[in-house]
C-alpha cells in the first residue's frame, strides 16, 4: 500500500512537473529564469521521492531542450569539471542541486544514445560521467541502506543519485574504467595532473576501505597510487614528509641511490611525481648529496651533460621551483634537460632573467589565485616555465576557448623556447605583450578582451600569464583583417607563430558562403606538401599550425579547432600517420565515422595525437606551404582523392555547397604579387 | 518573435514586466515597449522592441511620447502598472483622439475620485474619506466606532487605510487602535479611510471590449494580502449574475469602452455588495498565472486583445473561455512571510510539501534574519502555488498555510 503510494507520488510530480515545464519551453530567454526556478523546485522534491529519479532520467532531456540551464554553465555541458559536481550536491542552494542532478541524468541519457545534445557527444558525456564517479566511489560503493533513503535526506537523496548514475553509465567495474581512463590520460603527459591526482587520491581511498572487492583491476590502480604516495620503499605507507626524511637520514649511500632511482622510475611511469620525490630532492641538496642529483632526475645522457654544464644554474632552479606543493616542476626539469635546451645559447641567460624576476602586482594576483597561493607567484611562474618548457605538449587550454593561445604557448615551447621566455618576461613585468602584425604594433595592454573573459585559472602559470593577451593580439589580427573576405588564419598564423609557419596557405573553405571549395585539389596538395611519398621524402620540420573542422562522434561539425601538425611518418605497421598536438586537454576523440584519434600505442610520442594521414587530410580543412620551392612532380591518385573527399562530405562538410576547381590558396601578404 | 499580423493593432505596453513581454511577444500582435532606460540595454540584449520613457512624472512631456507613439504607428497604449494607468490615458487620448480617455484614468488613479464617481453612479460603497494627516485617522477612527454604538473599553471596530496613489495591497494597512495611526509614516499620506466590512472579499478581473464583458473572472480571497483561488468557489459563483450586472455599473460610471479592470467588493453577511475600489492594470498577486492555469489562456495576451482597436468579435469568443465550466481546475497561490522575529533559512512545512494540490513556490531565502513587523498587505516574501479539483479542500489548505512556518 505504502509502496503504490509512494510511486504514485512520483507519477503526480511528474505531473505536476508538466506545466512549469510547458512554460519553460514557450518562454522567451529573458523570461526563463522565472521558470527555470520552478521547475528545479518540483524537481528537489522529484529527487526525493521513491522512484523519482528515473522520472527525472526520462525528463532530463526534455527539460535541457526547454532551456532549463540557459543562462548558467551547465548550458556548455562540454566545459563542465567533474570535481565541481560533488560540491554543488552536498553544499549548493536546493535549486542548484536539482540543476546538477538533472544536468547529470541529461548526460547520462548523452552517454546511453537515448538522446543526443549539440554541446557534447556520447563518448564525451559517458567520460564526464565516469569521472565524477570516479570522484565520488565512496557516495555509491557504501552499502545501501534502504531505511536511511526513505527517511529522505539530501545526503541520502544525493547517494542515490550516485548509485543510479554507476549501475546506468553501463560499466561493471567503475574502478577498472577509471584506471584505464588516468592511464589514458597521463600517457599524454599533461602539465595540469591536479583532476588527476584528484582521481588517484580517490582510489587509493577505496582501496585501502574495500580493497577486497576490487579483483584483478586492482594492479593498474596500485601503480597509480604507489607512483602518488609511495613510490619506494622509505615512503612506503605514507608516513608523511616529516617521517620520511627521518627515515632519509637513517639511509646510506646505496640505499639513496635506490630511493633515487625508484622515484625517477616512478615518476617516468607516470608522469607524475610524488611529494616525496620533491622533499626528497630538496633533502639531497641539503645534505649535500649533490651526486645523487642526476639519478633523482632520471636523467638520460643528454640530461646529464646539460646538468654538468649548468650545475649552479640548475641548483638555483631546483630550489626556487621545486618543492612537495610543486612537485611536477620535478618533471619538467628532467625533460627540460634531457631535450637538451639549455646548451641552445639564450636559454641559461633567459632562465637567469626569470630567477630575478619579480611579476607586477596584477600577474601576481592571478598566478597566486590560479596556484592556490601554495608558493611566491615568482617562483609558481619559473616552475610553470620549467614545465612548458620541460614538457611543451602538455599545454592544455583548460576549460577555454582558446585554443590558439594555448597552441601558440606549446609551439614556442617546442620550437622557439628562448622567444617563450622572453614573453613571459614582457608579460609578467608589464601585465602587457607587444606584437607586430604586418607593421603594425598590437600591444595587447590597449585591446578589450578577446574570446575568454579575464584570465583563465585552471591551466598552467604560463598560460595564467600569457593567455589573455595572446588572447586578445590573436582577436585584434582577426579585426585588422576581418574585411579581407577570407579566412584571416591565412595572414594572422605566420605572423603571431613565427616566421616558420609556411606563407601559402589552403582553404578547403569558401568563406562568405561556407561552401567547400575545390576540395580534391586542397587534400593534393596536402598530400604534396606534407607526405613523403609526394613530397620527395621530406620530413616536416617545424610545427606547422592548421585548422581541423572539429567533429562529434556521430561526425557532426561542431567548430573549427587549431592543432599543429608536428610529423608524418610511418607507425610500426607502416601506416603513414599525421602526429599532431591538440590544445584540448584530452586529445584522445572520437571524431565519428571512424576517425578516432590515437593518444598511444600507434607510435606517438608523449603529447602526440594521431590519425592515419588520409582520414586527418578528410578532416582538415587549412593548412600552410612554404611556397619557395620546386613543385613536386607526384600527385596522388584520382582514386585516393575521391575518397578522402567522400569522407569530408559525409563528416564536417555535408550540408554544405560545393564549388569545385582548384583549391583555395593565398599568399600571406598584404599585396598579391604581379 | 512570433510571425506579427499586419492587419492587426500595434499596441505600446507601458511599464516593464518580463512576464508580459515573454506573453506578448509570443502572441501574433506588433508591440513595443516602453519603459524607464535602465531597462534599455537588457530590452537591446534581448531583441526586445522597446522606447525608453521616464514616468516618474506627468508633465507636459505625455505630449510627446504620445506624438512619439502616433509617429511610430501604435494603435493603444497598455498600461502594466498603477503609474502607467494615467499616461496610458494620456497617450490613449491622443492614439484614439479621444480627449475624454486622461480625464477617465484620472479617476483610476484618485481612490478617493473612484469612490466618489462609483457612488454617484448609485454603486453602494461602505463609508470612507479622505486623511491627510494622522489626527484625520485617529478622528475618523473613533467616528466610525461611535457610529457603531461602542462603549468606552469594548474593542474597537478596525478601520481601513490606504495609500492614494499606491498599486493593491501595497499602501493598504488596518488600523485598529490609536497606536497603529502612529506607526504609519508621513509619507504614506494623502490616504484613503474606509470602514471595515464584515464579510466576503473577493476581486474581479474583467476584459471589456466594446463597453460589454468578455471574460469575467473571480477571484475568491480566503484572507485578504495572503490567498486567493481561482475559479472561486460554488457559493460565491452562485453570485456571478449580480456580480455582473455591478461591473456593468462600473463600466457604464466609468464610461470604460474597453480594456481591463480589476475591482474589489465585499459581500456583507446580508447580501449586500459593497464596492471598494478598480484598477485599470493587471492585478498584483499573479492572479493572471492562476488564472491561466484554471484556463489555459494568457491573461496578458487577453488584454492585448481588449485594447487592440482592431480585434474582432470572433477573435475574443476564440480566444476566452466558458468561465467556471472550461476550468481544468482551481489554482491558488498563498503569499508567505515570516511569523518568527528571527529566521535563519527557508523551508517548505512537511505537509506543504506532500500535499497533492502543492505545485511549486516562489520563495527565496532570507536576505537578513531579522524580520521587519509586517505593515502593509502585499508584502509578502514570495508565492506558493496550489492546483485542485476541490475548491473548499484548496480554499482549507491555503488557510492552512497562514499557521505554519515558512521561514525557520
Amino acid at each position: 500500500m505504502a509502496d503504490t503510494d509512494q510511486v504514485a507520488e512520483a507519477d503526480r510530480l511528474a505531473a505536476t512537473l508538466e506545466g512549469p515545464l510547458e512554460h519553460l519551453r514557450q518562454a522567451r530567454p529573458f523570461a526563463k529564469p522565472r521558470f527555470q526556478a520552478q521547475v528545479l523546485d518540483v524537481v528537489g522534491r522529484l529527487l526525493r521521492a521513491p522512484g523519482g529519479i528515473e522520472k527525472l532520467h526520462l525528463l532530463a532531456p526534455r527539460m535541457d531542450a526547454a532551456g532549463l540551464f540557459a543562462g548558467s554553465d551547465w548550458d556548455a555541458p562540454a566545459n563542465l569539471l567533474p570535481g565541481l559536481v560533488s560540491g554543488t550536491l552536498e553544499h549548493g542552494a536546493p535549486a542548484s542541486v536539482s540543476a546538477e542532478a538533472v544536468s547529470l541524468l541529461r548526460l547520462l541519457a548523452v552517454a546511453r544514445g537515448e538522446t543526443e545534445h549539440p554541446g557534447i557527444h556520447a563518448a564525451a558525456a559517458r567520460r564526464f560521467l565516469t569521472q565524477v564517479l570516479a570522484l565520488n566511489m565512496r557516495r555509491f560503493f557504501g552499502a545501501t541502506d534502504e531505511a536511511a533513503r526513505a527517511a529522505g535526506t539530501q545526503q541520502t537523496a544525493t547517494d542515490a543519485l550516485f548509485r543510479y548514475l554507476a549501475d546506468h553509465v553501463g560499466f561493471q567495474d567503475v574502478l577498472g574504467e577509471l584506471v584505464d581512463e588516468i592511464w589514458r590520460i597521463l600517457r599524454q603527459r599533461p602539465i595540469q595532473v591536479a583532476p588527476a591526482k584528484d582521481m588517484i587520491a580517490q582510489i587509493a581511498i577505496t582501496l585501502s576501505e574495500r580493497g577486497g572487492e576490487v579483483g584483478d583491476r586492482r594492479l593498474g590502480a596500485d601503480r597509480l597510487v604507489s607512483a602518488l604516495f609511495g613510490p619506494t620503499a622509505a615512503c612506503m605507507g605514507d608516513p608523511g614528509l616529516e617521517r620520511y626524511r627521518e627515515r632519509l637520514a637513517m639511509m646510506d649511500e646505496t640505499d639513496l641511490r635506490h630511493e633515487a632511482q625508484g622515484l625517477a622510475r616512478a615518476m617516468h611511469d607516470t608522469g607524475l611525481v610524488s611529494d616525496y620525490h620533491a622533499a626528497f630532492l630538496l633533502w639531497v641538496l641539503d645534505t649535500e648529496h649533490d651526486g645523487m642529483i642526476a639519478d633523482t632526475l632520471g636523467l638520460g645522457s643528454t640530461g646529464r651533460d646539460c646538468l654538468q654544464q649548468h650545475r649552479g644554474l640548475v641548483i638555483e632552479l631546483i630550489q626556487r621551483a621545486v618543492r612537495p606543493e610543486t612537485a611536477q616542476a620535478l618533471y619538467g626539469l628532467s625533460l627540460l634537460l634531457d631535450r637538451g635546451i639549455l646548451h641552445h645559447g639564450p636559454i641559461a641567460p633567459a632562465f637567469r632573467r626569470q630567477l630575478e624576476l619579480a611579476p607586477c602586482p596584477a600577474v601576481a594576483e592571478r598566478l597566486s589565485v590560479a596556484g592556490l597561493h601554495v608558493a611566491q607567484p615568482a617562483d609558481l611562474l619559473l616552475a610553470g616555465c620549467i614545465q612548458v618548457l620541460g614538457q611543451p605538449l602538455g599545454v592544455g587550454q583548460g576549460a577555454n576557448p582558446t585554443c590558439q593561445s594555448a597552441r601558440a604557448i606549446a609551439m614556442w615551447g617546442q620550437n622557439d623556447p628562448d622567444y617563450l621566455l622572453h614573453l613571459v618576461a614582457q608579460a609578467a613585468r608589464m601585465d602587457t605583450v607587444l606584437m607586430h602584425f604586418e607593421g603594425r604594433a598590437i600591444n595587447s595592454g590597449a585591446l578589450p578582451e578577446g574570446l575568454a573573459i579575464g584570465a583563465p585559472l585552471d591551466a598552467d602559470p604560463v598560460s595564467v600569464v600569457l593567455v589573455p593577451h595572446l588572447d586578445r593580439i590573436y582577436a585584434e589580427m582577426g579585426r585588422l583583417c576581418a574585411d579581407r573576405n577570407d579566412d584571416p588564419h591565412i595572414w594572422i598564423n605566420p605572423e603571431f607563430h613565427g616566421w616558420w609557419v609556411g606563407r601559402v596557405c589552403a582553404v578547403a573553405v569558401d568563406v562568405p558562403t561556407g561552401a567547400l571549395a575545390g576540395a580534391e585539389d586542397f587534400i593534393a596538395r596536402f598530400h604534396m606538401a606534407y607526405h613523403p611519398d609526394y613530397n620527395g621524402g621530406e620530413p616536416v620540420i617545424h610545427p606547422q599550425p592548421a585548422g581541423v573542422a572539429a567533429t562529434d562522434a556521430a561526425g557532426r561539425f561542431v567548430g573549427w579547432h587549431a592543432i599543429t601538425i608536428l610529423r608524418v611518418a610511418p607507425d610500426r605497421e607502416g601506416e603513414m600517420r599525421v602526429y599532431f598536438y591538440n590544445p584540448n586537454n584530452d586529445s584522445g576523440q572520437d571524431w565519428g565515422k571512424g576517425a578516432v584519434v590515437s593518444t598511444h600505442g600507434a607510435g606517438e610520442r608523449f603529447g602526440e595525437a594521431s590519425l592515419p594521414f588520409e582520414t586527418f587530410a578528410s578532416r582538415l580543412y587549412l593548412f600552410h606551404e612554404d611556397g619557395m620551392r620546386p613543385a613536386p612532380a607526384c600527385r596522388p591518385s584520382q582514386d585516393i582523392l575521391a575518397c578522402v573527399t567522400q569522407e569530408a562530405r559525409k563528416t564536417w562538410a555535408a550540408g554544405r555547397q560545393e564549388i569545385s576547381g582548384e583549391a583555395i590558396s593565398r599568399l600571406a601578404a598584404t599585396e598579391q604579387p604581379a | 518573435m512570433t510571425e506579427k499580423n499586419p492587419d492587426k493593432g500595434y499596441v505600446a505596453i507601458l511599464g516593464w514586466s518580463p512576464n508580459a513581454i515573454d506573453a506578448i511577444d509570443r502572441f501574433d500582435r506588433r508591440y513595443v515597449i516602453v519603459a524607464p532606460p535602465w531597462a534599455e540595454d537588457y530590452a537591446r540584449a534581448n531583441d526586445i522592441p522597446f522606447i525608453a520613457w521616464d514616468f516618474d512624472r506627468l508633465n507636459e512631456r505625455s505630449h510627446e511620447i504620445a506624438h512619439m507613439l502616433k509617429d511610430e504607428g501604435c494603435d493603444v497604449a497598455i498600461p502594466l502598472f498603477e503609474e502607467t494607468v494615467e499616461w496610458a490615458g494620456a497617450i490613449n487620448s491622443v492614439l484614439l483622439d479621444n480627449p475624454r480617455l486622461l480625464g477617465q484614468s484620472m479617476l483610476f488613479r484618485d481612490k478617493s475620485l473612484m469612490k466618489r464617481r462609483a457612488q454617484l453612479a448609485g454603486i453602494r460603497v461602505g463609508i470612507f474619506e479622505e486623511a491627510d494627516n494622522h489626527a484625520d485617522v485617529v478622528r475618523f477612527l473613533k467616528r466610525v466606532n461611535q457610529t457603531l454604538l461602542k462603549l468606552e473599553g469594548d474593542p474597537d471596530d478596525p478601520i481601513h487605510f490606504k495609500a492614494f496613489d499606491k498599486a493593491g495591497c501595497l499602501g493598504h494597512r488596518t488600523i485598529r487602535t490609536v497606536e497603529d495611526v502612529d506607526s504609519i509614516s508621513g509619507d504614506e499620506f494623502p490616504a484613503l479611510l474606509e470602514s471595515h466590512l464584515d464579510g466576503w472579499e473577493f476581486a474581479v478581473e474583467a476584459w471589456i471590449k466594446n463597453g460589454k464583458i468578455q471574460f469575467l473572472n473571480i477571484s475568491e480571497y480566503v484572507t485578504l494580502g495572503y490567498s486567493v483561488f481561482v475559479p472561486a468557489t460554488p457559493e460565491l459563483e452562485s453570485w456571478r449574475p449580480r456580480i455582473e450586472a455591478e461591473i456593468n455599473k462600473l463600466i457604464k460610471a466609468f464610461d470604460i469602452d474597453f480594456g481591463f479592470i480589476h475591482p474589489e467588493y465585499f459581500v456583507t453577511n446580508d447580501g449586500t455588495m459593497y464596492f471598494g475600489e478598480v484598477a485599470y492594470r493587471p492585478p498584483g498577486f499573479n492572479a493572471l498565472e492562476l488564472i491561466e492555469r484554471a484556463y489555459g489562456f494568457n491573461g496578458y495576451q487577453g488584454i492585448v486583445l481588449a485594447f487592440d482597436p482592431k480585434t474582432t468579435q470572433e477573435e475574443l469568443e476564440a480566444f476566452f473561455p466558458t468561465p467556471v465550466e472550461d476550468a481544468t481546475g482551481h489554482a491558488g497561490c498563498f503569499g508567505a512571510y515570516p511569523r518568527r522575529r528571527v529566521v535563519e533559512r527557508m523551508e517548505v512545512p512537511e505537509d506543504t510539501a506532500r500535499d497533492p494540490y502543492f505545485e511549486f513556490h516562489e520563495l527565496a531565502q532570507p536576505m537578513q534574519q531579522k524580520v521587519t513587523k509586517r505593515t502593509a498587505f502585499g508584502t509578502h516574501w514570495g508565492l506558493v502555488y496550489f492546483f485542485g479539483e476541490d475548491p473548499h479542500r484548496l480554499r482549507d489548505l491555503l488557510k492552512a498555510q497562514e499557521e505554519v512556518d515558512f521561514y525557520v
